[in-house]
């Protein structure tokens, strides 16, 4: 079987957000512009059974973000982008991704004993966290979590 | 013919997918098959018994089953991308070519009775699959009814695939 944490490790690569900063796997040393990938556990009650022995599945992830603050006031100029607004539309971009793979049905790679049907985030727009103040910048912590929809037909009798 | 004991170790449960419901045409001359249930979380043939119970001066009851009309939903059938059946059975729906319904040759495959290379199953003949809906929400959905025909042949299948050989009981 697959390693499905390796298989979207390899896949988010390929998003401009996640290649262009450092991603980390559960523990991070937070920067500013870091990612971090959260697994999470789904609960083994909600997968669905089918008759045929094979079973709806989600994997589910958080990629965290950090981003640096300022506490600069927005100026009502044009050309005058604010950091705090542009980091939060950088951030955006990762879910623009996942939505776009998901419309071309370009999903990772779980092995021959998965089908994977449907990638998406859980929320339109990042879910801001917080203010790490223990870190010097201070760093704004911002998340996306991200489902993946499979079939697991491991079990399927009728191949 | 004896009585197949269950092929399955004291007390445990036949897992749901031992029980296989495989639709059988033609196109041209082509034989397709299909297993049915992919994405269905519960089906069951439903037997539609006609019963008839009488009971005597003594209270004694008499009950008859004069005739069962199988039947087995399948809810959701969903479209399926490589699904030949759905093919077909939209074909259908289409032409409104309901006479063409009547076609399918449908077999039980009771994986836990019988040894691996010869499950037991049943062949029917003249079966009818209908499709009761089309739509849905977020997928299309096209819900079916399997109408057993209850001509019957009983024999064994080689293999749980698409390519399996039936052989009748002798």
């Amino acid at each position: 079987m697959a390693d499905k944490h390796q298989a979207v490790i390899d896949y988010l690569i390929n998003c401009p957000n996640i290649l262009n900063s450092p991603l980390y796997f559960n523990f991070i040393n937070a920067e500013d512009n870091t990612n971090q990938f959260l697994t999470k556990s789904n609960d083994k009650y909600t997968n669905t059974k089918y008759i045929d022995g094979s079973v709806g599945k989600l994997y589910t992830f958080t990629i965290i973000t950090f981003k640096s603050v300022n506490d600069i006031a927005i100026v009502k100029l044009p050309d005058y982008p604010n950091e705090n607004v542009s980091d939060m539309t950088d951030i955006q971009g990762l879910i623009e991704w996942i939505n776009e793979q998901d419309e071309l049905r370009n999903f990772p790679n779980f092995g021959e004993d998965c089908i994977v049907e449907a990638i998406s985030t859980t929320t339109d727009e990042p879910t801001f966290d917080g203010i790490d103040e223990q870190t010097e910048p201070n760093l704004a912590v911002y998340s996306i979590t991200i489902q993946i929809e499979y079939i697991d037909i491991s079990k399927r009798l009728w191949r | 013919m004896p009585v197949s004991p269950i092929n399955l170790p004291t007390h445990q449960r036949a897992p749901r997918k031992l029980l296989i419901t495989v639709a059988e045409w033609t196109e041209g001359s082509t034989e397709k098959r299909e297993v049915l249930g992919r994405r269905t979380e519960d089906s069951s043939i439903e037997y539609n018994a006609d019963i008839e119970t009488t009971t005597d001066i003594l209270g004694i009851n008499y009950t008859d089953v004069n005739r069962t009309q199988p039947q087995q939903d399948f809810d959701p059938y969903l479209i399926l991308g490589g699904s030949e059946l759905a093919a077909k059975l939209n074909d259908i729906r289409k032409r409104n070519a309901i006479e063409e319904l009547s076609q399918f040759t449908i077999y039980v495959i009771t994986a836990f009775t019988g040894t691996a290379g010869a499950y037991e199953a049943e062949k029917h003949v003249n079966c009818t699959i209908a499709y009761n809906s089309i739509g849905g929400d977020t997928n299309v959905n096209m819900p079916i009814s399997v109408y057993f025909s209850n001509d019957i042949t009983v024999g064994t299948v080689d293999k749980l695939s698409d390519d399996f050989t039936f052989t009748a009981a002798a």
